[in-house]
């Protein structure tokens, strides 16, 4: 991959004043960062929601797979497994949009199902996460005697700054392990364009695409040593403030984090 | 903007697109995310790889009937005459845009229906290595194929997109391999001539 120069993207342009000393790391980690190979965040964003038809296309084959398993025999012909070996033209499944809507319109032990699916994608995307951002270069992350509040902390700040070039826009708690963490402008659902007065069938229908994040919460966790039986995560919709600007998506997101620790 | 030479100007829109117009993301981060989404499907089929290669690709589908949609509005490039401007659109733009390198154009069919695109960086590959078993099935990144497939699809080109090596399973190089089945017809609607 090509790399930038150093320098590229960096906003040479701004005013050389004299950086702090505080400051000085931060600049050098943003010139680190800029530095990295990149991709086109476009790509990234429909890769990690496509995830969710996906994770249903896969429920239904296997569906099928256990159904039809005491049918099938040595029936495919040498030629048949051939031509599958050539592998150029693979049975396509639905379009995204209807396997979307086949969730929604599953029972819930398959809704669940793929629910976990999404959630186990997503744990190890947080899991690696970590370790990404443990080789980071970053002045602000010391994980030697990282407490609960600062690893929150660190979901909010940089592993959503890295996922999702945003941070959590607001975290709460009652300093006893229960953590909000409240996205207002959730970026993998933005493009889905719905107005303020969407019904309740379109939100259940865009809500199976909060798991993924449900996934790399319990991921970045566990990496940082907390297990995920300890730890329970849901996401939910809350009504975004009155004074943030109306944005596609009318809702924004709440992840509810509870950790038990012994 | 002069046009020197159509090619020329073909990897000047590329490069200014993706240095100018492209939000970005790090590469690393797009590996892994890929990483466990195929790690979960080998789990899901228990390492039955040609289901893994069949979803990757379907699923590859889906995204590339919608890419192209983005590719589209961010270059405003009108439609190629031929399956060669075809291939130097898709190497010097779309991969440049969306993946950031660009891969060589290579082993032309007599007929110019069939070419190779030759990756010598992949970004959905890097730091991959595959167990022994998956060695031999497993096209890691059939995910292009399918994207390739769907985006030439909207584009009313009907082709056959498949790769016939991976440095993954050991062969010196990682060639996708593009064939044009044929151009799909412009559909006019009915009562208009």
């Amino acid at each position: 991959m090509e790399k930038p120069s150093a320098t590229g993207g960096n906003p040479s342009s701004a005013p050389k004043q004299e950086l702090t000393e505080q400051q000085k790391p931060q600049h050098q980690l943003q010139i680190f960062q800029n530095s990295l190979p990149k991709v086109s965040q476009i790509v990234y964003m429909m890769l990690l929601n496509e995830v969710v038809p996906l994770s249903v296309a896969v429920e239904e084959k296997r569906d099928d797979f256990s159904s039809k398993l005491e049918e099938e025999s040595d029936e495919v012909t040498q030629t048949e497994e051939q031509l599958q070996r050539l592998h150029i033209n693979p049975p396509l499944d639905s379009p995204s949009h209807q396997l979307c809507r086949n969730l929604y319109e599953a029972d819930e032990e398959k809704h669940n199902r793929v629910l976990d699916r999404l959630r186990s994608i997503g744990f190890q995307i947080g899991n690696k996460v970590t370790q990404l951002l443990v080789f980071s270069n970053n002045p602000n992350l010391q994980f030697k005697d990282m407490d609960l509040l600062s690893v929150m902390k660190f979901i909010c700040r940089d592993v959503w700054k890295q996922m999702f070039n945003k941070q959590v826009d607001n975290l709460k708690t009652n300093h006893r392990g229960i953590f909000y963490l409240f996205d207002y402008e959730y970026p993998p659902i933005q493009s889905f364009g719905l107005d303020s007065e969407s019904s309740e069938k379109e939100l259940q229908m865009v809500k199976p695409f909060l798991e993924v994040a449900v996934g790399v919460i319990k991921g970045v966790l566990a990496s940082l040593g907390y297990n995920s039986e300890d730890v329970i995560c849901l996401a939910s919709y809350v009504d975004r403030p009155e004074e943030k600007p109306k944005t596609s998506f009318g809702k924004g997101v709440s992840f509810h984090v509870q950790v038990t620790v012994q | 903007m002069s046009m020197s030479t159509p090619s020329k100007s073909l990897k000047v829109i590329g490069d200014d697109t993706w240095k100018n117009k492209t939000e970005k993301v790090n590469a690393e981060l797009f590996t892994l995310t890929y990483g466990a989404i195929v790690s979960q499907l080998c789990a899901d089929y228990d390492r039955d790889f040609q289901k893994v290669n069949n979803q990757l690709y379907s699923m590859g589908y889906n995204i590339g009937v919608r890419l192209i949609e983005d590719f589209l509005a961010r270059t405003a490039l009108p439609r190629c005459e031929n399956m060669v401007k075809t291939s130097e659109m898709i190497s010097k733009c779309a991969f440049k845009i969306f993946l950031n390198m660009s891969p060589q154009v290579a082993n032309w069919s007599p007929e110019k229906d069939t070419f190779s695109l030759i990756l010598d960086e992949n970004p959905l590959s890097d730091f991959v290595e595959l167990p022994m078993d998956a060695m031999k099935q497993l096209w890691y990144s059939n995910v292009l194929s399918g994207v390739l497939k769907g985006s030439l699809e909207m584009v009313q080109l009907d082709c056959d997109v498949w790769f016939v090596s991976d440095v993954l399973k050991g062969d010196p190089q990682t060639e996708l391999r593009i064939k044009l089945n044929k151009v799909l017809k412009d559909e006019i609607p009915i009562g208009e001539d």
